[in-house]
């Protein structure tokens, strides 16, 4: 077990060191200047080059690098140049709005996904599960953007009922909730039918059920007991998906989470800002998905750590 | 008592399954599900495709010819279908030149991606080893990755030209086409035939190239009609936020986002094109699930085992 | 064990069973008659795809609703079952159990034994609390041969080998204090030696509880041993029936005589007829 995580953790600090070195790299590389996005239209080149020094841009890419790295074992992710405050910070400010409308993005969609993936597996190929099934694909095949412009219009504007953008109150959260929930409905409660399919046809079931246990504990207690390692690994990749960024709802709802930062950030070429990003964003996803290996022997108790994984 | 022979020459029974029974089924209902997507798919598709494909034979105004004197014409006003945009162009004839970008894109990134993903997914299936062990890190890794943030910041690097968009929704989409690879060839590996192949003395990759790919193209090609649909949302939504093909090209995303100021005065300039996304995604995805489905009712079903 | 009882728990009449598939309308039950009576050993044997596990799934009505078409009657203690899907339900559990073919997929592989057995027991008696069907559950599992009932209770399917858990399926069908029992196949998944052992445990059994059985089987060294009467089946018809010895001894259909060469030794029944029996597909 230890031995498992040890192992775990030690990849999964490989890839975010892998991933944050490849954004270093591609961010210099990238046309575009920050000093000048930093000193605006109207500095002269003795301007730029004084910035360039003092952000440490003059330096070969291979010794910014080494900096980098050297700076990022003591916590130190650099000062944003726009924000003028450690980089880390303003990602850790933004984070928990982040957090916030992911986790009620995923729990909407698993409240309302799974009993209708149940339903439709118990009503599979009638014409009100086709058309329930229509319904979850035109959700999944709007643009989010637009199913968020829409939503907008209809909520805030025609009807404002409900704020238009921004976090001012609780009733924000609920557009940018339902923009990402339309667009995750279809994905997990398919995966629920095709699991719930799965398993009712399993012979534990017609076992079951010729003891006489009830089709309504047949189908909650013991199909989808079975069917929990594909959920809440599919579950946990979207999840881990979102807190890397919802970053198009966010911009559309102006919600102040670090998809609409990063935005920004590429925008003004702030360096230090784009690591810090992709740095806690990665870290935050490469967790999520390590809690969900760990809940699988929990789930299954046929699964032993390190030999399914 | 004893024992008793059946009659050989017992009369036939007649079948008790009503035709009320027999549309009830399940195998009846499953077949008319898959048809009923099928259809409707390839109907929601074509309506947008024909028009797409056919967008410079129709007898519309040019896509780019401003009249500041016609500015956001509501649909069905002189002779505009879809109205006119901010700068008096009209509406329809953009979305339809815009989409034959959109669609191309889509098309060839899928086209690059299914090919990327083939190669990837049956090198590291067959072969195993360190080859399964790079490419499974990389399908992680990118599991991990903020990837639209990735992809805007290629396109940064790159610049929005479509080739470059091509490429980077072609590297978003290239794991799930390995990843399925990658399962389809565990399974086939393990096939008779691959080892009589072995025997004859061909090479690894001869026998992976001309006997197992083959065999694993069609349930792999599945699941190209939805990464199409992936696609086509994907293109929009970098044009959406600015990273799209630049004009002179009018991607559908674009033309949304810059409709998006006068949303409030013009409602069409926004929900006509988002229209237009959602009818052909669905209907490529209607298409997609149908032929799933339709494989699923015409393969030999297992018959409830009657020993 | 002669004679039916004069008031059998099943009585099979003229049963057909047609599965809408993809390729068609298959007959795999074509108009069978039988019935089981208390104390009763009733064997239906014919090869795969000869419809005789159908027939016992028919019966309990334990196929699938949007496959299956039922036709004739199947009345168990009394009630017909083909005419009313909801008397099957009152049944099951309750006057009839049934052992399933593979004991390896027929628990739920994330919840314990305990909590199957236990499920079984409560629903037969729901006044029961947790811990008193705990008591009666490890009892039943110490009836079956289960050793260290109470600690195995907490266990889950995969922990055990494929006899122990044949046992265990016994035990929560015995819960349902049922007079029929449908054994579909029982022993075919299973080794050998442990084949008999089950076989003794069933036949054991019998002759405490008196409790009537639908044997289903592709081993005529099986059926001799448990049956007191025989249904020889192929292709959806019974070619032959009749009391076990007879069937076995004078078998009068070209059919059953070729089930018979599939087993190897015709003498009196000892461990070598069934531990050298071959399975009849691959006989043919």
């Amino acid at each position: 077990m230890s031995k498992y995580l040890a192992r775990r953790l030690g990849q999964s600090l490989l890839t975010v060191f892998l991933t944050i070195s490849t954004v270093f790299v591609l961010v210099r590389l990238a046309p575009g200047d920050p000093a000048s996005a930093y000193a605006g239209p109207t500095a002269t080149s003795d301007d730029l080059a004084r910035i360039r020094e003092q952000f440490g841009l003059d330096k070969p890419l291979i010794s910014q690098y080494g900096i980098f790295l050297r700076d990022l074992l003591t916590g130190d992710l650099g000062t944003s140049y726009s924000f003028h405050s450690s980089a880390l910070d303003v990602v850790l400010d933004r984070m928990p709005y982040t957090i916030t409308l992911s986790v009620a993005a995923i729990a909407v969609t698993v409240a309302v996904a799974v009993p209708l993936g149940v339903w439709m597996a118990r009503r599979a190929d009638t014409s009100r599960e086709l058309g329930a099934n229509v319904l979850t694909i035109a959700g999944q095949s709007m643009p989010d953007f637009w199913t968020g412009v829409m939503l907008l219009t209809v909520f805030a504007v025609l009807l404002p009922v409900l704020p238009a953008s921004g976090f001012t109150s609780w009733s924000g959260l609920i557009l940018p909730t339902v923009t990402i929930a339309v667009l995750q409905l279809a994905l997990i409660s398919r995966l629920v039918r095709r699991e719930m399919t799965t398993a009712l046809a399993s012979p534990y079931i017609t076992v079951a059920r010729s003891r006489g246990v009830s089709e309504r504990a047949l189908t909650w207690r013991y199909a989808l007991a079975n069917s929990a390692v594909p959920l809440v690994t599919a579950v946990g990749t979207r999840f881990a998906a979102l807190l890397n960024g919802v970053v198009v709802v966010e911009v559309v709802f102006g919600w102040p989470g670090v998809g609409s930062l990063v935005v920004r950030a590429l925008e003004t070429r702030d360096y230090p800002l784009i690591q810090a990003t992709v740095l806690v964003t990665a870290t935050l996803a490469i967790l999520v998905q390590l809690l969900v290996d760990l809940a699988y022997p929990l789930l299954d108790p046929r699964v032993r750590l390190g030999k399914a994984a | 008592m004893t024992t008793t022979v059946a009659d050989p020459a017992r009369p036939e029974r007649p079948s008790a399954v009503t035709t009320r029974q027999l549309a009830r089924s399940t195998a009846a209902r499953q077949r008319r599900s898959a048809r009923i997507k099928l259809w409707a798919g390839a109907v929601c598709t074509a309506l947008v495709a024909l028009p797409v494909a056919l967008a410079s034979l129709l007898p519309l105004p040019d896509p780019n010819a401003q009249d500041l004197s016609r500015r956001r014409l509501a649909p069905f006003t002189d002779g505009h279908l879809f109205g006119t945009d901010q700068l008096g162009r009209d509406l329809l004839s953009r979305l339809l030149h815009g989409g034959q970008v959109s669609l191309s894109v889509g098309i060839l990134a899928v086209i690059v991606s299914g090919l990327i993903g083939i190669a990837a997914g049956s090198t590291a299936g067959y072969f195993g080893g360190w080859v399964d062990a790079v490419v499974s890190r990389f399908l992680e890794a990118q599991l991990a990755l903020p990837l639209l943030m990735m992809l805007l910041l290629v396109v940064a690097l790159f610049g929005p030209s479509v080739t470059v968009i091509t490429c980077v929704i072609a590297v978003a989409q290239w794991p799930e086409v390995a990843r399925l690879t990658r399962s389809l060839v565990l399974v086939e590996r393990e096939k008779p035939y691959v080892a009589a192949a072995r025997l004859l003395g061909m090479r690894s990759w001869s026998v992976l190239a001309r006997h197992i790919v083959p065999n694993i193209v069609r349930p792999a090609s599945l699941v190209i009609l939805l990464l199409l649909a992936q696609a086509v949302l994907l293109e929009s939504a970098l044009s959406f936020l600015g990273a799209g093909p630049q004009r002179p090209f009018a991607t559908w995303g674009r033309i949304i986002s810059d409709g998006q100021d006068y949303i409030t005065t013009s409602w069409w300039l926004v929900t006509l094109p988002g229209l237009v996304i959602a009818l052909l995604v669905v209907g490529v995805n209607l298409l997609g699930d149908g032929l799933r489905d339709r494989v699923r009712t015409t393969k030999p079903t297992k018959l409830a085992k009657g020993a | 064990m002669t004679s039916p009882a004069r008031d059998p728990l099943l009585e099979v009449e003229d049963l057909q069973i047609e599965l809408v598939t993809h390729r068609g309308v298959v007959r795999a039950v074509d108009g069978v008659s039988f019935t089981v009576g208390r104390g009763e050993t009733v064997t239906l044997i014919g090869e795969s795809g000869s419809g005789k596990s159908t027939t016992a799934m028919g019966v309990l009505r334990l196929l699938p609703e949007g496959l299956a078409v039922l036709s004739g009657a199947a009345r168990i203690g009394g009630e017909d079952v083909v005419a009313d899907p909801d008397a099957a339900r009152r049944a099951r559990g309750r006057t009839v159990s049934l052992i399933p073919q593979d004991p390896m997929t027929a628990l739920s592989p994330v919840h314990t034994v305990g909590r199957q057995l236990g499920d079984a027991l409560r629903l037969r008696h729901p006044e029961l609390s947790r811990a008193e069907a705990r008591e009666r559950g490890t009892q039943l599992l110490d009836q079956v041969r289960i050793t260290k009932p109470e600690t195995r209770w907490k266990a889950y399917p995969h922990q055990f080998s494929g006899g122990m858990l044949q046992r265990i399926l016994i035990a929560i069908a015995l819960a349902a204090e049922p007079r029929l029992l449908v054994a579909d196949e029982p022993t075919s998944a299973l080794d050998a030696t442990v084949q008999a052992s089950i076989l003794d445990l069933l036949m054991d059994l019998q002759e405490r509880t008196g409790v009537g059985m639908l044997m289903i089987t592709h081993d005529l060294g099986v059926a001799r041993l448990v049956s007191d009467r025989i249904h020889v089946m192929k292709e959806g018809r019974f070619v032959e029936s009749g009391p076990a010895e007879q069937i076995v001894e004078r078998p009068a259909h070209a059919y059953t005589r070729k089930l018979l060469a599939a087993v190897p030794s015709l003498g009196p029944w000892d461990e070598d007829g069934l531990t050298d029996h071959t399975p009849l597909g691959a006989a043919r």
